[in-house]
């Protein structure tokens, strides 16, 4: 698992076919997706579907014949040793049809015709904007000019995001607290917002909060990766970000021995420490705008912890 | 029925499209199905349950002669009919089987059966017989694909079973996992509401589950009069319960008994397992039936196989073939479902099935659950009309 992470970070933001070359050799994928069990005899499709489905074509993009293709030109792909392996006595040699391409296609063919369709680099484009954008943010015709552009770009990673984190998409204001945050960047981002570094809670504690808000760091619930959106946000998960909050402002439930100083920030930056000044500071650290009455009346008779509490357990504080 | 607040959820996603990811609009439109409201709660006898001492056939004589030490006397055993009996610990269902909510279904195996704990239960977990084809999904994790749906684990470690290419298992251990650490501080935390669609959505979870929470801290408070027996299981149904009762909505519950492997010295340990088996399900119910929701619940055990019908020298009894299956709750037409297997007329030994288990499972996902089963189960199966309208 350390290993693939390792190979994620190094090719995320190259060219998206020497990430897919690499991604789908590597033993934690094969081990997960049964390539050990794909072989000439009885061909395993697992692989091959998700290759599709998943990392590049997306539903809809091929046909139930074109995955067993797939899952034949995959065969003798496995893991020795812990380490990529092609087994000769597995592989299906014979001629395959997959997307229209006809020949004695193999594994490294498979990625090759992978990569050349369209579907693939509309699916990045999809897969980006989900990233950075909110739900109805990007104009469909938006996307399919960056999906153009990174088939003209050779599906480059790094193209693309420079173009999205330049545009002025993606600095508009409606694109501000329309994505749902996810449950380490909820967990991570409380913490670096409150300048939490000293002491800072235990890595360990918030790794666990966020696998029970949902993210359970390097174990996704299934093979289709992490939710996004909307799919975060439900009762267990919402319970639990609250209690998050709750256990990070009184410091022992992550692993912090004294609870947050409500004072620490505003004195920090020179502002006032009376409770209404700590409010409005912190509203406005973490929302940008100043607290409305209603706040004020909901928050009045709490105190500042509790108040600051509040604030990062709102509905609006899971977006971002 | 579509209420209301399913309209207005439902028109929001509308007014989004086409930019809405699919398996948001679909999870909507599911949800205002009727079957999608009914649950099913799995109960995993871990370690081979011995069949032949839970549904007893006492009027055959083999029976005695097959368990000199352990057999259970006729005049101690439940009696279902003529013929066939309840092992005397599961007597807390008589109430259930008194109402006509209880099957009882012997003889559940299949095809050439395997007699390793692993690749048994390994078949029945994906309903896969050929381990070619077992590639770690199992029927409920598929059956809940379509609609990536969630089901809910009461413990760790994560069956096979609830494994889909697209649906979820949430593992609870304890209720403290879904209370709120700081109710008064979660209710203040919600404002008015707003017009920004997103911001909506959130806050309306949000108000959920703090209603979620608050029902189930007045449950755990024990104010609703439920009672559960002292033990591990009970404990975990009643946790089952009160998350159903706080409407969290999941239609799948899956927990496990363990302990079942018998091998010596059977007798006390198979009617304690049993005992704690049946006090549970009958307290579950009860609690249900209390708040009126017991109708849309129906809970189903199965082992990985039953045991040797021929009792070893330790007192105790080996690894065996088909197994009893039991299906309980008022959705449940209830009688002894499947045919007692002979005792005689054997396999290796053993049992000849009479009734395979994707029959089974093909009547709780269709009949019961209104899921698709062809594909999940890779087969089209005769079932047994196990369940009421």
């Amino acid at each position: 698992m350390r290993r693939q992470n390792d190979t994620l970070r190094k090719f995320a933001r190259g060219k998206f076919g020497h990430l897919l070359r690499a991604g789908i050799r590597e033993p934690a994928l094969l081990l997960y997706l049964d390539a050990q069990a794909n072989r000439r005899s009885h061909p395993n499709e697992n692989l091959a579907r998700e290759a599709m489905e998943l990392f590049t074509l997306g539903v809809g993009h091929y046909s139930e014949a074109d995955v067993k293709e797939a899952a034949r030109a995959l065969t003798g792909w496995s893991v020795e040793e812990g380490q990529f392996a092609n087994v000769a006595a597995r592989r299906d040699i014979g001629n395959k049809c997959i997307l229209g391409q006809r020949g004695e296609l193999d594994g490294t063919a498979l990625v090759i015709i992978l990569l050349e369709q369209p579907a693939t680099s509309e699916r990045l484009a999809l897969k980006l904007c989900r990233l950075f954008f909110g739900e109805s943010i990007v104009p469909p015709a938006a996307m399919h000019a960056l999906a153009a552009g990174l088939r003209e770009h050779d599906l480059d990673i790094a193209w693309a995001t420079e173009l999205v984190l330049k545009s002025q998409l993606f600095f508009s204001n409606a694109n501000l607290g329309s994505r749902v945050i996810g449950p380490v960047e909820f967990v991570v981002g409380a913490v670096r917002a409150l300048e939490m570094f000293d002491p800072s809670p235990s890595t360990l504690a918030l790794a666990d909060w966020s696998a029970r808000i949902g993210q359970d760091l390097f174990n996704p619930p299934n093979v289709g990766g992490w939710p996004f959106g909307r799919a975060w946000v439900h009762t267990r998960s919402m319970i639990t970000r609250a209690n998050f909050i709750t256990a990070l402002i009184s410091g022992p439930d992550v692993g912090r021995a004294s609870p947050y100083d409500a004072a620490f920030l505003p004195h920090k930056y020179g502002f006032g420490t009376n409770s209404d000044a700590l409010l409005t500071f912190h509203h406005r650290l973490l929302f940008g705008t100043d607290p409305s009455a209603d706040i004020r009346r909901r928050t009045s008779g709490m105190d500042e912890r509790r108040t600051i509490g509040t604030l990062l357990s709102s509905p609006q504080a899971q977006l971002g | 029925m579509l209420t209301r607040r399913r309209f207005l959820q439902a028109s929001s996603l509308f007014a989004l499209a086409p930019t809405v990811p699919l398996f948001v609009a679909r999870t909507a439109q599911a949800a205002a199905a009727d079957k999608d409201r009914r649950i099913l709660v799995v109960v995993e006898l871990n370690g081979g349950n011995d069949a032949l001492n839970t549904v007893i056939p006492y009027a055959d004589p083999t029976y005695e002669k097959l368990r000199p030490k352990l057999k259970i006397a006729k005049k101690e055993l439940l009696s279902l009919s003529a013929s066939v009996g309840l092992h005397p610990s599961l007597k807390p269902l008589d109430k259930l089987w008194q109402a006509g909510h209880l099957a009882v279904l012997p003889g559940v195996g299949y095809p050439n059966p395997n007699r390793s704990h692993f690749e048994s239960m390994a078949i029945w977990q994906t309903a896969r017989l050929d381990p070619e084809e077992q590639n770690g999904y199992g029927w409920l994790g598929r059956a809940l694909d379509p609609q990536a749906g969630s089901a809910y684990l009461l413990g760790s470690a994560v069956p096979t079973a609830l494994r889909g290419r697209r649906s979820t298992t949430v593992s609870l251990n304890r209720v403290e996992e879904v209370l709120l650490a700081d109710p008064a501080s979660a209710k203040q935390a919600i404002g008015g509401e707003s017009a920004d669609d997103l911001l909506a959505f959130v806050r309306r979870q949000s108000v959920d589950a703090n209603a979620a929470a608050d029902k189930l801290a007045h449950l755990a408070g024990g104010n609703d009069g439920s009672r559960y027996p002292a033990t591990a299981l009970a404990e975990r149904l009643k946790l089952a319960a009160r998350l159903i009762r706080s409407n969290l909505g999941a239609r799948v519950f899956y927990t496990v008994q363990s302990g079942y492997d018998t091998h010596a010295v059977q007798a006390f340990a198979h009617g304690n397992l049993l005992e704690e088996l049946a006090g549970a399900i009958a307290a579950f119910f009860n609690d249900l039936t209390q708040a009126k929701l017991a109708d849309r619940v129906i809970l189903l055990t199965f082992s990985e196989f039953g045991r040797t019908i021929k009792e070893n020298g330790s007192a105790g009894t080996d690894h065996g073939t088909a197994g009893a299956v039991f299906l309980a709750g008022p959705g449940v037409r209830g009688g002894v479902a499947t045919t007692m297997p002979s005792l005689t007329e054997l396999a290796a030994g053993e049992p000849k099935m009479t009734a395979d288990f994707r029959g089974v499972y093909t009547a709780v996902l269709e009949d019961w659950l209104g899921l698709p089963a062809k594909e999940v189960l890779a087969g089209t199966f005769d079932h047994p009309p196990l369940f009421r309208a």
